[in-house]
């Protein structure tokens, strides 16, 4: 019963502080994909355009809500809001400061990595149900793309486990809290495996580079297609969402989390996410997506072999080497 | 590994980018700087007495390709500054929303009575708000800048060269400048093979200049 | 679906052939790449045939854009012809007009001054940057999404292009849509000072070519799209009247400004650029190097730049000036996209407006390809190959 209500007020909380990061984050892509372009952004709703996104989501709530002719309605209605549920599902197990989390689970990982794993779900289900051959596309290529990449996203999140011998997230940032940062000590692995990890991450979240399922270019906007609303307001959500999570979680398994050289807590926690959240909006910005099957050759060729590597090597350092402090 | 190579690449340059200086204008707060030719909608001055300068010669509707002025002149009337007989216009109506902007009516404007203006006008609601009359006109000739272009100096400039010069390049028939009853000129223009074979493609275009 | 049936279907089958004869192994998709789409360039249909990803018969559909130009052209008189055809290939308008005041000037047997001549020249290879910057945005723009890489260089290219639209609007007083041509020359002259503008602009666009590599041509993304992926062999190209750099890129150097030469291409040396793989890389490469091919070719026309009058008929009165009672001709010149020709049929019932005008499109050739390139390859590079090609539907449909 404690643990229940300590849940429920922690989780509320941790929605609530999410939700308005996404608001912020809205605005600081939009500011910061502008500078990129030689354009300002935002400028005229609030200050510095800080208001922007709660226009953009007022606007997209008053949107006619359209269902097609021969659309599944359930299923079209139940996709969007699985997606923002599961993205937000993950955040209950990162610990964001030394207090607060809100179910501090013995599994913490397997959990994340079940509930990311979810996240292609609702992608298929609106792809299916929206009766239309783009969503469709869109959403075949989803399957496809978060199944592999989920492959080695299990195998890079298994070297913080090895090396921290635990598999709660918590114990992981405990750990290096302890003992180093696994990107700066033994770095040789910490890094590989966050590079790995933040890869499969971008391909989890649909980001470019690996955007194939709602490629603009080529399927209209893939899976959401057919959505309008506030049923494309919750999808909207929920990649940024899905984002910030995941950005959170790499924070946590592989730079220490709320730890900090000085003054450890929910600050640095933030900081370091809102640098991985910049950085996959600074990629995405950049780059071109690939094809499907360049994508399906990235990830079978070379980051799960490499996954593998790592984790061998992780088991070895820890078995074999001077990691071994259990 | 080229590929993270080239990604670090292009992401360096979208950093680079990123701290310099935005190039937007912003509208309309700020308005760009507009050329001196800038031509964007239309005036109808006055001349130097005072007078619109307008002698409804219905040259501009007739040149219009997309037909949109409409006006209706006056027969010669003694004008009261001058004391000298001339024409008026009572009703001049331009269709701003219908018109592409050639400035075809400025060009054959021999009395240099209607300009194009570099200030646009306001967005309207309705199509009526966009037909000029001729108060909108003469108010637009007061209050927004006129650009560059008029009549009898665009028609100056492009006078063609003198007959005796014979053109630009030597070789060219000096006789070769058609003049305005072209019904009686013979067919001269040179008949190509309408479909050439692609490999002799060049050989179809003579030299035209 | 059997290799003997995937096989037939891709060799030999007409293209024009309806979808529905084919569906009778039942397995292949029919997606409508339809009129409404971010990526079609223009309002334009593809009717793909997939099997799974792949696509085993692409049929364009064109037509959408079409608005009478030619029998519009048939009513209006010659003089007025000129804003008519502006926006036909909306997106180097100064090509379009030089086409067709040759057309007529050959007609009438007008000889243009040769400072006209320059002038249409130097506009040419501005326009022609402007074009290729602005095809280079929006081909990043299909291979990186609108919302990514690709819209950050599809704003740097369109930036660049604003300096050259800049430069236009000082010389005719319109960003887009110039009507500066007239039947003899030019109807305006270029204003005092406009040599230093246009030379700071090449500066400037010069200086930023290689970070459009870096993001575009130089990216190993890029080029992991664009290589080997829709390759027009030569004769393919020839057979299907296919110009410009699509041809050059399959390895034809055919470039009407060397080969029949016009404005001052006689007195200026046009090197054409050539690539010889015939694929989207290939394209994207020449339309690089045309790029600093153009820039060199308007400093070299600013240089040479002649005095003297910038027309060689008499100026645009009335509507009726122009008279023709009969004859016909075909002029063609090298536009950014290929071969653009006019056909003029002098005469009629009105002397005054042509009996016929018939423009010989480049893109339209260009799209006559899909059905013989896009097969075979994913759908994703079926967008990657429309984008290559670089149509304008407005002078496909005209």
């Amino acid at each position: 019963m404690n643990a229940l209500l300590h849940g429920a007020v922690y989780g509320a909380v941790i929605v609530t502080v999410l939700l308005t990061m996404v608001a912020l984050a809205i605005w600081g892509e939009r500011k910061l994909a502008g500078r990129m372009q030689s354009r300002l952004g935002p400028t005229l709703v609030g200050p510095v355009g800080l208001l922007q996104p709660i226009a953009d989501v007022l606007k997209l709530l008053q949107k006619e809500d359209i269902v097609p002719l021969g659309a599944d309605r359930w299923l079209f209605g139940a996709a969007p809001v699985l997606a923002v549920l599961f993205s937000l599902g993950a955040a209950a197990v990162v610990p964001f400061s030394p207090t607060s989390i809100a179910a501090d689970l013995d599994v913490g990982v397997l959990y994340v990595l079940a509930i990311g794993g979810l996240t292609v779900i609702p992608t298929f289900v609106a792809g299916w149900a929206s009766n239309n051959k783009f969503a469709l596309l869109g959403g075949m290529r989803a399957i496809a793309q978060s199944v592999s990449y989920g492959v080695p996203l299990v195998l890079a999140t298994m070297v913080p486990v090895i090396l921290a011998g635990t598999m709660s997230v918590s114990g992981i940032v405990g750990w290096q809290a302890a003992h180093h940062w696994l990107v700066v000590w033994p770095f040789f692995l910490g890094l590989p495996a966050f590079f790995v990890f933040f890869l499969a991450l971008l391909a989890e979240s649909n980001r470019i580079p690996f955007d194939i399922p709602e490629a603009e270019s080529e399927l209209v906007a893939g899976v959401t297609t057919e959505y309008s609303g506030a049923k494309f307001t919750l999808f909207y959500l929920g990649e940024y969402l899905h984002t910030l999570v995941g950005s959170a979680v790499a924070a946590a398994l592989f730079f220490g989390g709320w730890d900090g050289p000085f003054a450890p807590g929910l600050h640095w926690m933030v900081a370091k996410t809102l640098v991985l959240f910049v950085s996959v909006y600074w990629v995405r910005w950049s780059l071109l997506r690939f094809r499907s099957d360049q994508l399906m050759e990235l990830c079978w060729k070379r980051l799960t072999p490499l996954g593998v590597g790592l984790l061998l090597a992780a088991a070895a350092w820890v078995e074999l080497g001077p990691g071994g402090a259990r | 590994m080229s590929h993270l190579y080239d990604a670090l690449r292009a992401m360096r340059t979208t950093l680079v980018t990123a701290f310099r200086k935005p190039t937007t204008v912003e509208f309309p707060a700020v308005i760009r700087p507009r050329g001196e030719r800038y031509r964007v909608s239309f005036a109808l001055p006055d001349d130097e007495h005072g007078e619109l300068a307008c002698i409804g010669c219905i040259a501009c509707e007739r040149i219009c390709p997309s037909q949109v002025i409409k006006m209706r002149s006056t027969g010669k009337i003694e004008s009261p500054v001058t004391g000298k007989k001339r024409q008026y216009v009572d009703e001049f109506v331009l269709d701003l929303s219908a018109c592409i902007g050639c400035e075809l009516c400025i060009q054959v404007c021999n009395s240099d009575a209607i300009r194009m203006t570099r200030e646009p006008e306001e967005p309207s609601y309705s199509r009526e708000g966009l037909v000029l009359d001729l108060v909108r006109l003469r108010a637009n000739a007061r209050d927004k800048t006129l650009s560059w272009g008029r009549g009898t100096e665009l028609l100056e400039r492009q006078e063609p060269p003198k007959a005796e010069k014979g053109g630009g390049r030597g070789g060219r028939p000096a006789a070769g400048r058609p003049d305005d009853s072209n019904k009686e000129a013979p067919a001269k223009a040179a008949v190509a093979p309408p479909a050439p074979a692609p490999a002799a493609a060049p050989a179809a275009v003579a030299e035209v200049k | 679906m059997s290799v003997q049936t995937q096989s037939a279907i891709r060799a030999g089958v007409d293209p024009h052939l309806a979808p529905a004869s084919v569906e009778a192994d039942g397995d292949l998709m029919l997606l409508h790449f339809g009129p409404q789409h971010p990526s079609t360039h223009g309002v334009f249909r593809m009717d793909l045939l997939l099997d799974g990803e792949l696509v085993i018969k692409a049929t364009p559909y064109v037509g959408y854009l079409h608005r009478a130009v030619e029998k519009l052209c048939e009513k209006l008189t010659y003089v007025q012809q000129t804003p008519i055809v502006d926006k036909n290939d909306y997106v180097s308008p100064m090509t379009n007009e030089q086409a067709l005041n040759m057309a007529f000037e050959k007609l009438l047997n007008i000889e243009v001054p040769r400072r006209a001549r320059w002038m249409r020249t130097i506009f040419a290879e501005l326009q022609r940057i402007a074009s290729h910057l602005l095809w280079l945005g929006t081909f990043t723009l299909d291979l990186g999404g609108a919302l990514g890489g690709g819209t950050t260089l599809f704003m740097h290219c369109f930036r660049e292009r604003e300096s050259i639209l800049d430069l236009f609007e000082d010389v005719s007083g319109a960003r887009f849509h110039y009507n500066t041509h007239t039947i003899g020359g030019n109807r305006h002259d270029i204003p005092a000072g406009w040599d230093a503008k246009v030379q700071r602009a090449l500066a400037t666009i010069e200086s930023r070519l290689h970070e459009y590599e870096d993001l575009s041509l130089g990216n190993s993304i890029f080029v992991a799209r664009t290589k080997g992926v829709g390759v027009l062999t030569g004769d393919l190209a020839l057979e299907l009247g296919i110009t410009g750099p699509n041809l050059r890129a399959s390895g034809i150097d055919h470039d009407l400004r060397r080969d029949a030469p016009y404005g001052a291409y006689d007195e200026l040396t046009v090197r054409p650029c050539v690539a010889s793989e015939g694929d989207c890389l290939a394209r994207a490469r020449v339309r690089m190097d045309e790029v600093r091919e153009s820039i060199r070719l308007v400093r070299a026309g600013l240089d040479g730049l002649p005095e003297g009058p910038i027309c060689g008929f008499k100026p645009i009165r009335q509507a009726t000036q122009v008279k023709v009672t009969s004859g016909q001709v075909y002029v063609a010149i090298e536009t950014p996209r290929g071969e653009l020709g006019t056909f003029v049929v002098g005469g009629g019932d009105t002397p005054t407006s042509p009996h016929r005008i018939k423009l010989r499109s480049p893109s339209l050739h260009a799209l006559s390809a899909i059905p013989y390139i896009v097969p075979g390859y994913t759908v994703s590079d079926a967008v990657a190959i429309l984008g290559s090609l670089d149509p304008i539907m407005g002078e496909v449909d005209r």
